[in-house]
């Protein structure tokens, strides 16, 4: 019925950076129905409590997720998944901890997927050394410079706030691209990890609707590190405002997600009265240095999703309201 | 000690015995599936009841041909059309000339195309090797005009590339819309059809995993024996592609090896290298289970690992200068498909139960990283004669072979790269130098590192007497001698592709020699290679093999 696509985050970094942690964390914490794929069972612990059944090549897990290995390649996987039953709203690829995950990512242009965000974990500890270290140190660059949201893990290890703000702004310098966050345990909150929206309106859940989900993410405080902005969209918006304001963000923001109607440049005129049928839905997306802008295609039967921009920034980057603000500026 | 059952006599040629104690003989006596002795017809008719065979008597006995890294692909590629670029001969004995232009390829698949009764069948080919045509690439164009409407796919000899025409194209939706970097585009920025790596390979969708699946068959397991027997081997390794926790699999093994007609014993490696429900402890604990039920045709308690990639494909680990010439965009090394960190525990499994590790390395960063491991877990883990072997072991360094001999390592060293590659080697990956010293199977003998020589099949053929040919001659493709310092002598080679690679699968007090006690395998030579011209080693004739005292003539259909 729709042909909105299966959002893919892909989860990479080094041996010990934290990947299952978060895995773990993410089916424990989100509302969203997940395949996980990982290169093998071995290598990745799902934590025993989430695990409802276990055979050789499958993992049913709690909350309708499935767990799926690459042992037959990812074609396969994907048939796995797509036979298991209720389609899932979201595919989390674990990368083994020496792979290149602009090469996972890859996966993430299957027709019917999407690519999300690369996630590149680092270990606050350790990953100087291996950045560094005599037979690893092209993979861990190579790892680090794949991200678009690089996580520097386990940052309560390390002794000071200096040491912290140092070792975030080599690895800055070390991923360009990414938006860099800082965690303990994984702990990432999850509308950082996965969007402060849900992807689209097909990812309702019966326990917790969009809107209620879209609610509870404008909580204006996500843990202490975040704050996020919502705008809600009462008309189209023009095509040229959007593309202006993904051009600029600062670097403050760490994600962006929208759904909304946009009106292309020749009828900019007066939005407002532009007719649904000139107005083509979107999501926009922007993660580290990464935006993208991919037409939405909405069921008519179904209740017109609630159209609005959100952000997720460092706490104290961005003015408040910085969000409203910019686009009546650009209006 | 009791008399010996009727026996048969066999007189030949010579018997070559690889046993130095007592190198050659006239005649070997066989009692069922063993080898009662070896001499001359009088002594070995004075055991008692027998019978003379007089059909090798213008034969040359060996033992028989043991491969110790090879693939059951090899079997279920035949699947599909061979469109490589070197001659091959099928299971079935058919020989396939090497398609030597994109012409040739066409040729081929045409009349693979026509000879299909189903029109919507797909088209399934194997082992393109497009550096050989330098200036135009075969691309879905081109498969256009002899495979119309049917869909087709041609996976490429590195196993790294596939080209499908437009029919798979439109099948599976890739178009001008494709966003996957996987999708290679032409000159007009469309897709040309060539898919690139897993990622872009998996989007030929169920083209790609048939073409995978049918590895798994009885029949590609018939037919990975039947190549062998055809090329004089009577043991093959298949090292690393079964999934041995996978019953369907497992049983498989063991329903062909059970039948008393399949012509070669096959010792089948554990191995998680495409993922697995399990951790190390628990495969490992599988194997010493296997090996516990092994039966003399089917054999487990090996295990593979893989440290990196290939070096054709500049993703082998080299270090320092890297690689030579390589491609634009290249990353500077290639990549570790193990962590290096976690060797040593991986190791240490495999080690502690008692069984060899067998660890892919082709750069020289890699067998670093595999010998460093091994050290690490023998200071724990103290173990005498484990035999655990770097394989491929191409760049694999002077002192990295006196550190493997001193910790009790052995190497299995790809010499058919010589032939296939060492052109490439030279001008590209890594330079006249280093491929100079390439697959040093000289290296080895001097510094005392017990060696075999493989073919990887399918990745290159079969067929022991052309690797040994190899190691021999070390002539590239192109007809130059590449590292002649490395050659070894033909009694070296002769040793290493029968005792040596038992040694290393731990198969030598049964097979690799002719010996009284040992099993009856055999390769059945046409010529003497110890009398043959060196260069002329690969051209004797085979006519098959003995396996366990069953005469297996080989197969061939062609003049």
């Amino acid at each position: 019925m729709s042909t909105q696509r299966l959002p893919v985050t892909v989860v990479g970094g080094y041996l010990g950076a934290g990947k299952t942690t978060l895995v773990n964390h993410v089916l424990r914490s989100s509302n969203e129905r997940i395949a996980v794929i990982v290169n093998d069972f071995g290598e990745v612990s799902i934590d025993e409590d989430l695990i409802v059944a276990a055979d050789s090549d499958k993992l049913t897990l709690a909350n309708g997720c499935i767990c799926c290995t690459l042992a037959d390649g990812f074609a396969a996987a994907l048939m796995q998944i797509r036979s298991a039953g209720t389609l899932p709203q979201r595919l989390l690829i674990e990368a083994s901890g020496v792979a290149d995950p602009t090469q996972i990512a890859a996966y993430g242009h299957t027709p019917g997927l999407g690519l999300d965000a690369v996630v590149v974990m680092a270990d606050a500890e350790q990953v100087r050394r291996q950045a560094n270290d005599r037979w690893v140190a092209d993979t861990v660059r190579l790892q680090l410079a794949a991200a678009d949201l690089l996580v520097v893990n386990k940052i309560d290890l390390l002794d000071d706030a200096s040491k912290a703000d140092d070792l975030c702004d080599w690895l800055a310098g070390l991923s360009p691209g990414a938006t860099v966050v800082r965690a303990s345990r994984a702990a990432v909150p999850i509308d950082v990890l996965l969007g402060p929206l849900p992807a689209s309106d097909a990812v309702d859940t019966p326990e917790r609707p969009a809107l209620e989900r879209a609610a509870a993410s404008r909580s204006h405080v996500v843990e202490n590190l975040f704050e996020s902005q919502t705008v809600v969209l009462d008309a189209p918006i023009a095509m040229p405002i959007i593309e202006s304001l993904l051009a600029d963000l600062p670097d403050g923001v760490v994600r962006l997600k929208g759904l909304l109607q946009a009106v292309p440049p020749a009828s900019t005129e007066d939005a407002s009265k532009t007719e649904a049928a000139d107005t083509t839905a979107y999501l926009i997306e922007a993660v580290g240095k990464r935006t993208s802008m991919t037409p939405h295609p909405t069921d008519a039967t179904q209740p017109p999703p609630r159209w609005a921009i959100s952000l997720i920034a460092h706490k104290g980057a961005l003015p408040p309201n910085w969000l409203a603000e910019g686009l009546a500026r650009r209006g | 000690m009791g008399t010996p059952q009727p026996f048969v006599i066999y007189p030949a040629r010579r018997v070559i015995t690889i046993n130095p104690a007592f190198p050659f003989g006239e005649a070997v006596a066989v009692a069922g599936d063993r080898i009662l002795g070896v001499g001359s017809t009088d002594e070995l008719a004075s055991w008692g009841e027998h019978r003379i065979d007089d059909c090798f008597a213008e034969h040359v006995i060996m033992p028989g041909f043991v491969e110790a890294h090879c693939h059951v692909m090899s079997g279920g590629l035949w699947n599909s059309t061979y469109v490589g670029y070197f001659d091959r001969r099928d299971p079935q004995g058919q020989l396939w000339p090497g398609c030597t232009s994109i012409d040739d390829v066409l040729e081929r698949l045409a009349k693979a195309a026509a000879d299909m009764a189903d029109d919507s069948q797909t088209l399934l080919a194997w082992g393109l090797d497009p550096i050989y045509f330098p200036g135009e690439r075969l691309v879905a164009r081109h498969l256009d005009t002899v495979t119309g409407d049917r869909p087709t796919l041609v996976l490429h000899a590195s196993g790294h590339l596939a080209t499908i025409n437009s029919a798979l194209m439109d099948r599976c939706g890739i178009d001008e819309t494709a966003t996957s970097p996987g999708v290679a585009r032409g000159g007009d920025g469309l897709p040309n059809g060539e898919l690139h790596e897993p990622a872009g390979m998996m989007l030929a969708g169920d083209a790609f995993v048939d073409m995978m699946k049918a590895n798994r068959s009885e029949q590609a397991r018939w037919r990975y024996a039947n190549e062998a027997r055809n090329a004089g081997h009577t043991l093959l390794t298949d090292l690393g592609t079964t999934q041995l926790w996978d019953p369907d699999q497992l049983n498989n093994w063991k329903k062909v090896t059970s039948d008393p007609t399949y012509p070669a014993r096959v010792m089948v490696a554990m191995s998680n290298l495409f993922g697995s429900a399990a951790d190390p402890a628990e495969l490992a604990e599988l194997c010493v289970q296997l090996k516990s039920e092994q039966t003399d045709k089917l054999r487990f308690g090996i295990v593979k690992l893989i440290l990196d990639g290939s070096i054709q494909g500049f993703t082998a680990r080299i270090s320092w200068p890297h690689y030579y010439k390589p491609p634009p965009g290249h990353i500077g090394n290639g990549l570790w498909l193990t962590a290096p960190d976690q060797m040593a525990d991986l190791v240490e499994s495999y080690h502690r139960a008692g069984l060899t590790v067998h660890c892919h390395c082709n750069g020289d960063e890699a067998s670093e990283v595999f010998i460093d491991a091994v050290e690490q877990v023998l200071e724990r883990h103290p173990r005498w004669d484990h035999r655990h072997t770097v394989q491929h072991c191409q760049l694999t360094t002077p002192d990295q072979y006196r550190r493997m001999a001193a910790l009790g390592m052995c190497a299995n060293i790809f010499s058919n790269h010589i032939y296939y590659w060492g052109d490439q080697h030279r001008d590209a990956t890594v330079g006249p130098e280093r491929a100079a010293r390439m697959d040093a199977c000289g290296t080895a003998l001097a510094s005392g590192v017990s060696f075999s020589i493989h073919s990887d099949s399918p990745i290159t053929p079969l067929g022991h007497l052309h690797t040994a040919w190899c190691a021999v001659n070390r002539v590239t493709a192109s007809g130059q001698v590449l590292g002649p310092d490395e050659r070894i002598s033909v009694p070296d080679a002769l040793r290493a592709i029968t005792i040596e690679a038992a040694r290393q699968i731990k198969m030598d007090a049964e097979i690799g020699s002719i010996e009284a006690g040992k099993l009856a395998d055999f390769a059945v030579l046409e010529d003497d290679p110890l009398t043959a011209d060196p260069m002329a080693l690969r051209d004797i004739g085979i006519w098959g093999t003995v396996l366990g005292g069953v005469l297996q003539p080989a197969q061939i259909s062609d003049a």
